[in-house]
């Protein structure tokens, strides 16, 4: 994908008013992560405005990003910059481009695709066999959580997974 | 008694127990009977960067119940409202509806702080909570982006229903900080600091508790507590209740019905407190 078609697919996937942003800096100064990001989320609608798809999928940014939607609550021109993210997140993944974040919604959506409901347990589980590192904060949390009596192995089945199956199909290639 | 369609989200079973417990009990005692959606499945959270499958997996439960439907979860009842709106596109509707077992024909979605600030209105509660300075939390997608519960700036719905239940709402800064819930287990650093700072910003204000409304935010302010004690090196232990088991307590619901004992900084001193100023009077 070309630099001019990654700034249409973002801008097909996250809306219109992209083309209008003013560069103000209202996004990045409510975010609760900027200080910890390698570019801002204003910055980042630049990298995808003018095409520079590689630094834009490559930033760190997109994975910081904690879905709080202040930023999009207060963009003067409508503009939703954390469906930016999403479309940033859903492009890195069509690309094959790995990293820990993307292997965490990539276990979460495929639970949510095979049982219809999240397991913390096995969603933590799988999550730290594939991020070894990850594994001692998690047990820290299992211990905490399982002298309290709230962990559980079993969220509940579901018994409409077709109709689960018929969403994704319909709306995973989007 | 009226009925209410429940949404407990996936968190209800494991993480948020006591906010599932204590939210039965509750709606038990204010005559509302809760009547969980029969084949509920998981709103996708904030995990499905794909928008029109998140709106697809958030729809599907919208088309269980004619009721409306109640959820605890801020994510939950965010995803369910986006929806909604989204829906509105007829060419996204019929797409949906082709796929769906039901079809979707609208719905309506409340947040259990919807339906407490309507159901104790003009209500007499038996326990006092006189001098209890309760800090109410936010988080960010109760109100956010525009969920039509409160101004998603300055939102004033909890401090209300504090100021119902007798207590005295505290002002935290950081009210409306997120509380990094999403990336705790991709990003442990920057949500344990988002939580260190939520949770200073509450002892400051001089809160003897922080009132949560969402089971991830209760995670990471609560069970998260002594891992922030540890890694910054402070003494917080200010406990963290549901919003429910807060307006339980007003309600003189008792502390098993209310799940109190699993709390991970246990609020039993501080109820212990309100029963005693009560006596006390």
């Amino acid at each position: 994908m070309s630099g001019a078609k990654f700034t249409e697919e973002v801008i097909r996937l996250a809306g219109e008013e992209i083309r209008t942003c003013i560069q103000c800096g209202t996004c990045s100064s409510s975010c609760s992560t900027a200080h910890l990001m390698d570019n801002s989320i204003r910055k980042l609608i630049r990298l995808v405005l003018d095409g520079r798809k590689i630094e834009a999928l490559a930033s760190d940014s997109i994975w910081l990003c904690t879905s709080c939607l202040l930023c999009t609550v207060r963009c003067p021109r409508g503009i939703r910059p954390k469906a930016v993210v999403s479309a940033l997140r859903q492009i890195c993944e069509r690309e094959g481009i790995r990293s820990r974040d993307a292997s965490f919604e990539r276990i979460f959506m495929d639970q949510i695709r095979s049982m219809g409901r999240i397991s913390e347990v096995l969603l933590s589980a799988a999550y730290a066999l594939r991020n070894p590192d990850a594994a001692v904060p998690i047990m820290e949390m299992g211990i905490e959580l399982l002298s309290r009596g709230k962990v559980s192995l079993d969220p509940g089945s579901v018994k409409g997974m077709d109709e689960i199956e018929r969403i994704f199909r319909e709306f995973e290639n989007e | 008694m009226s009925e209410i369609a429940y949404y407990p989200g996936c968190v209800s079973k494991a993480t948020g127990r006591e906010y599932d417990i204590s939210t039965r009990s509750v709606a038990r005692a204010l005559g509302i009977e809760l009547i969980e959606l029969e084949d509920w499945s998981c709103c996708g959270a904030t995990h499905v960067p794909n928008e029109m499958l998140s709106v697809g997996l958030a729809a599907r439960n919208l088309t269980q119940s004619s009721l409306p439907i109640m959820t605890t979860c801020s994510i939950c009842y965010s995803n369910l409202r986006s929806a909604i709106r989204r829906l509105e596109d007829n060419g996204l509707r019929a797409r949906l509806n082709s796929v769906l077992e039901r079809k979707y024909k609208g719905a309506r979605v409340m947040h259990v702080v919807e339906m407490l600030s309507e159901s104790l209105k003009n209500r007499e509660l038996p326990i006092k909570l006189s001098g209890l300075r309760v800090s109410p939390y936010y988080g960010c997608l109760l109100t956010r982006p525009g969920n039509g519960i409160d101004s998603p700036e300055h939102p004033k719905v909890l401090e209300d229903l504090v100021r119902t239940l007798g207590a005295e709402p505290v002002e935290s800064p950081l009210k409306m900080l997120c509380c990094g819930g999403p990336v705790f287990m991709s990003r442990e650093d920057a949500a344990l600091e988002s939580a260190y700072h939520i949770l200073m910003s509450a002892k400051r204000a001089g809160a003897d508790m922080i009132m949560a409304v969402c089971p991830l935010c209760h995670l990471m302010l609560d069970a998260k507590q002594g891992t922030i004690e540890r890694r910054y090196g402070v003494d917080l232990r200010i406990p963290v209740l549901y919003i429910t088991q807060l307006a339980g307590i007003a309600l003189g619901l008792g502390p098993d019905d209310l799940a109190l004992g699993m709390n991970s900084i246990s609020p039993l001193p501080l109820v212990e407190r309100v029963y005693q100023s009560m006596t006390a009077d």
